[in-house]
This record gives C-alpha cells, structure tokens and sequence, in this order.
C-alpha cells in the first residue's frame, strides 16, 4: 500500500462532510488524515484526504467519490503537485 | 445544464407548501402515493387542490414500493410523500431497495420546523442522515424559497445518468412560510454530469473484440431496461447471432421466445445461461453489474472470457470484474453506435459462432428449466406460476415477492416486452411484490397486473389491498402458499440437515386469505387441488373491477433448481439435489 493525497472540492452545505466520510465507512475505506478548509469561493469548500491504498481501491475510491452531487472535482497531490485523476474511467487499452 | 419549461405561476406570491404542489404539477407529476401527519400537514391543504392524483396509502412503505412499481412500468419517476420521524424512516426500505435496483424515485417528507431540529422534537428523525448512503441524492430544505430548486434537482437527478432515489426532506416552517414561486429555468449541478453519449474509441475497440471472439455472449441487465434499449439490442444480436443472458433484473429486455435467449443467469439460473458465461471467451455486458448472485465465486467466473462492460455509471467499470473494454455512457447511444461499428468490424472478419452456439443451444435443450409434480398429487407451485404466466399472457405485468416464489416467476414464465416483469433484485425486499403491482396498475390502468406472492411476504404488506379496494386499483394477487419461508427452508433442507428453524408459517391454517382478502374489499379465492388450477385462473382473471387474491395451496418441499450454492463456482451448477449436469455428454 501506499499514501495517495487526494484534492477534493466540494459544494459548501451542510452535511457534505458526513457524505464523504460516511462513503468512505460503508464502503470499507479507511481515512489516513483529512482536512476540509475554505476556497476563494464561498461556495466551495476544499478536503484534502490522505489514503493509504493503491490499484484497484483507489480507483473504487475515486469513482465511487465521484459519484457524490456534491463533489465537484477530485485531484491527486503528488510531491505537492495537482494531477487530474484518470476522470474515474479506466485506461480501457490493457 | 438541464433547461426546462416555465410555468405561468413563476413569480406569484404563495407559501412553501403550495410552491411545492406547484412545483411537481411543474415536474410532470400526475400521480403521488402518501400519507399525511403533522410535519408535511401544510403540503396537504394544496394537495387537496392539485390536478396531481394522491393515492392515500395504508403504511408508508406501501407508498415507497408502489411509487417504485409505478416508475418501474412507466419508465418515470415515482413520488412518494410522507410525514416527518416514522412516516419517514417507513420509507427507508422502498429507498434502498429503489438505489439498489436504479429506480427513479422522489420522496418527499416533512421535517419538524427549523428551529426544532436537533433537539429531539416530537416525530423527528434526521431521515437525511439516515437516507444518505442509499439514496442517489438528499436535500433537507429549510427555507420556503428554496424548495422549487430542490424539487427540480431532485427530478433531474433520480431520472438521468444511472437512475436512482432521491429524498427532499422539508421542515414545516419552510413549507408554511410565504414565498415567491421561482421554478428554474435551468438546472446547474456542478457535480453531477453524467456521460450519456460513448466515446468512439471505447465504441471501435468493442466491435474489434467481437470480431475476434468465437464465443461470445451478450449478458445483458437491468440497464437495458432503464435506457428503453430492447429495440437496438435486438438488431445487434441479430447482427452477431450471439446467444444472449438477460439477469433478473433484465427478463423482459430481450423476448424469452427469440432461439438464442437462453433465460437467465446466476444462482438459480438455467443450465445453458450459466454455463455459457463460464466457457465464453467474450462477454458483451451491457447494463449489468457483475452481482454475487450472478457471479458466484467470483475468482473461477468466466475466467477465459475477455469483458466488454457497457454502462452508464462510471463507478461499475472494474468493481468487481475487470473491463477489457469499458464504455461509458446510455445503453441505447451505445448499441445504436455499436451496430454500424461491429457492421464494419464483421465485414473484415466474421469468426464462425456455429460451434459455439451449436454446443451452448444443445445444452439449453438438454437441460431446459423445469420440475417434478409432487408425487403425492398435490398442487405444483411452478405449475401455478408457469399456468398464470400461459393464461394472462405476455402483455401482463408481473410483480413478485422475493424467494422462492420470485425465482419461479422469472424461470417459468414467458417475458417477451420490457417492463412487465417487476421485482427486487439488489435488494431483495420481501413485501415488494403486491404495493408495486399497486403502483404498475396506476401506471398502466390498461394492463392485467399479477403480483406473484408468498405466503410469507404477503403477509408483510397485505394492507395496501385496502388502499387498491377503494382507490379502483384491480390487481390479482397469487398467494403460492407453502406455508413456509420457502427459500430459507430450502436452505436449512440443503445446508442445515432439514432442520427447520422458524421458518414454518402455518399459513394454511392461519391467517384465512381469502377471508382477509374479502375483508379488506377484494375478491378471494383458493385453490388446492391441480384439477381445479386453470378454472380458478380464469375466474381470477374474469374479475376486473375489484382486486382478486387468489390462496393457492402449495405442495410444501418444492425446490428451486437449477441452483449454484452461495459461494461456490458457477461450474458446480446442480439441477437437483446432489445432481450435476453430465458434463461428459456435452461439447465445450
């Protein structure tokens, strides 16, 4: 397993931080560290999420995060850089 | 972005609970199933006024299930309404039971007054909590102007992309306070943007891989259905000549009568569907999702084929089978770009599928899905079933419980048109069966609907024959009366030494179906000896202006076959008990 950090917006309303963390519960992924902070838009709130999981369950955990109403966006930090992630479809040329 | 149409009401002064009304007359709604209490009162008062049919149900999950039946048939979305703290958590199994089954469905429920939340009011609930991990999306509104937002959301949401539920929970002082009718003219979601047309690639590499295949099957689901797709896979399985599987959740999608069908998959599956999957070197998903019950040990299913997963929800690709090809988008976009692809693929190379299907349609004719009458002349409970299926047709709807009852349902009768075969499938919700036959016969008032119960189910949700009695609702209820909770005594005759703990019912002695039937404003019949089966059938069906239940007394140790054991690997398929197929006959 490794540490991925994952950048993930979302809408600023009540309840958005019980939806993600109880995503993450019910589907049996465990939360490194997460931090949920202000954007420049008040409309947007920012939580950075540290998993330690690879392969397989991180892409569930990036598709299943998607599929929130609520999440707008989700980037991965590496080495403090963003990089999109792979837009929850799988590269289909295995 | 959504646009959609304005009503002439935008703008007029009016309070929340009228502005709700108003905006789901906006959303096209034409029926509701509910029922009132304190919190959702104010919504009540202009509900009375409405064009909107509310049909005021007996318990709260009879609304659920029947709004559920209702979307399942038309193709729309169902509404249910219910009250605040138990009125609402008696919607949380029709809730999860529609997320598991992607039915679009829109509950609402009132909440106590704002100020009152969270301080442990009288019938409060936080329903919202308890609805998010099921539900597609929820809202808890507490300000009257925002309710139109909600509501429009909330339509978009539950029908596009993967359909699902969605619950807007309102607090009594947003529905009671005064407020300006603003129905969007736009629906903006930043979230929330779902991929309906397939990429061209994904579409090329597909037909590529079906061109190549010499053992291909199309296991095809419940997504067909929900994407009106029935009409193009048809024409692409005539393309390919392939033989095709449609899941539980798909029996009607793809007509039971066409030579290449051979009937569904799975843990009660035929022989031929099951086994086809396994030794397939291709298989072309379209709108299923891989479940156990489909799968069985999932490490030795289908372990030579190569996937083709078509589906609308990005988050089913690779859950829990590997996508050699995964298409994103709606199923009907898909296999309407499909068909001139694979055209254009096949005219290159067109590999011989006449081995293939030659051994696959042999098997399919030496073990067709079938049963033993009892020996001691009682009534078949397959008989019952595959004789209503025979005399009501194939334009009837058909509606089940879960269990063994359920698994009779799909093997021995004949599904020839999407939409008439309604069960849960995900979720396995015993009670489902007889609310969504309530809920198809008010979506299609034209149609014969037959819920085909148990004993042990109708039991669960009886009560909303009372509400079909007085609201013109007839649909015919088969009660197949083991008298047991048949699956789980199957169960405990397989795996716990026929020891056969609390799953007895009585059911022949007590509660009397008929009498309860008659009390609750049906017609009730019975029927015990199968010399007595077709005239009861007819007689059931003669009777169109009352709902009918018809007791029909069951031989006890009837057995649902063929059955892969839970757990186990699809190729220990058994017919019977303690028989497998004779594999050494067969080619493949």
């Amino acid at each position: 397993m490794s540490i991925h950090t994952l950048e993930v917006l979302v809408e600023n309303e009540p309840g958005v931080l019980a939806r993600v963390s109880g995503l993450f519960a019910r589907r049996a992924y465990n939360i490194d560290t997460l931090v949920v902070g202000p954007t420049t838009n008040p409309e947007v709130s920012k939580m950075v999420i540290q998993v330690n999981l690879e392969g397989h369950s991180l892409e569930q955990v990036i598709a299943q995060l998607d599929k929130l109403i609520s999440v707008i966006s989700i980037e991965e930090l590496v080495n403090g850089e963003k990089k999109p992630v792979k837009d929850t479809q799988p590269d289909y040329q295995n | 972005m959504a646009t959609q149409h304005v009503p002439t009401a935008n703008g007029t002064a009016m309070n929340g609970a009228t502005s709700l009304v108003k905006s789901l007359e906006a959303a096209n709604v034409d029926v509701m199933f509910g029922l009132p209490g304190g919190a959702i009162l104010p919504a009540y008062d202009p509900i009375f006024d409405s064009t909107i049919r509310h049909i005021l149900v007996r318990h709260e999950q009879g609304a659920g299930h029947a709004a559920t039946g209702y979307a399942q048939v038309t193709g729309r979305a169902g509404v249910c309404i219910a009250t605040s703290g138990p009125g609402a958590t008696n919607l949380v199994t029709p809730l999860m039971d529609a997320g598991m089954d992607s039915v679009p469905l829109v509950a609402i429920t009132g909440q106590v007054p704002s100020a009152a939340i969270g301080t442990d009011a009288f019938q409060e609930a936080d329903i919202r909590g308890i609805t998010m991990p099921f539900t597609k999306h929820n809202f808890l509104v507490t300000k009257a102007e925002d309710i139109p937002g909600a509501i429009a959301q909330a339509f978009h949401i539950a029908t596009t992309g993967r359909p699902g539920p969605v619950l807007v929970d309102i607090a009594k002082d947003a529905l009671q306070a005064q407020t300006t009718f603003n129905w969007p003219s736009k629906i903006e979601l930043a979230g929330y943007n779902p991929r309906i047309t397939p990429d061209n690639q994904s579409i090329a590499d597909a037909a590529a891989l079906i061109a190549q295949s010499k053992k291909p099957v199309f296991y095809v689901g419940g997504g067909v259905i929900k994407a009106n797709a029935s009409k193009e896979l048809a024409q692409l399985v005539e393309l390919l000549g392939a033989p095709v599987v449609t899941t539980l959740m798909a029996r009607g999608a793809f007509p039971d009568s066409h030579p290449l069908h051979l009937g569904m998959p799975g843990m009660h599956g035929s022989v031929a569907a099951v086994t086809s999957l396994q030794k397939a070197d291709l298989l072309i998903t379209l709108g299923a999702r891989f479940d156990d019950r489909v799968t069985g040990k999932l490490s030795s299913f289908a372990v030579n084929a190569k996937v083709i997963h078509a589906d609308i929800d990005p988050a089913e690709i690779n859950k829990n089978k590997f996508a050699d090809v995964p298409v994103i988008g709606d199923l009907r976009e898909t296999i309407s770009a499909l068909i001139p692809a694979l055209k254009a693929a096949l005219a290159k190379n067109h590999p011989d599928l006449t081995p293939w299907n030659a051994s696959i349609l042999k098997l399919k004719s030496s073990y067709p899905v079938g049963y033993t009458l009892p020996d001691d002349g009682s009534l078949s409970p397959q008989a019952v079933i595959e004789r209503i299926g025979q005399i009501s047709g194939t334009d009837t709807i058909f509606t089940s419980g879960v269990g063994q009852h359920q698994m009779w349902a799909s093997q021995f009768i004949s599904y020839e048109h999407p939409r008439t075969w309604l069960n849960s499938g995900g979720a396995g919700t015993m009670g489902y069966g007889l609310p969504a036959a309530m809920g198809a016969k008010v979506g299609a008032p034209d149609s014969t609907v037959w819920a085909i119960d148990g004993d042990g189910c109708f039991q669960m949700t009886n009560q909303e024959l009372v509400t079909c009695a007085l609201n013109n609702i007839p649909i015919k209820v088969a009660i197949i009366n083991n008298e047991s909770l048949g699956m789980v005594r199957q169960w405990q005759t397989l795996f716990y030494e026929g020891r056969y703990s609390n799953t007895s019912l009585e059911s022949k002695r007590v509660p009397n179906f008929p009498m309860l039937a008659e009390a609750m404003g049906c017609v009730g019949l019975s029927c015990e000896r199968p010399e007595d089966l077709d005239a009861t059938i007819e007689k059931a069906m003669s009777i169109n202006d009352q709902p009918v239940v018809v007791d029909f007394r069951v031989h006890r140790d009837a057995m649902v076959w063929p059955m892969v054991a839970a757990g186990t690997s699809n190729d220990e398929i058994m017919i019977a008990r303690a028989t497998a197929p004779d594999w050494d006959s067969q080619e493949l």
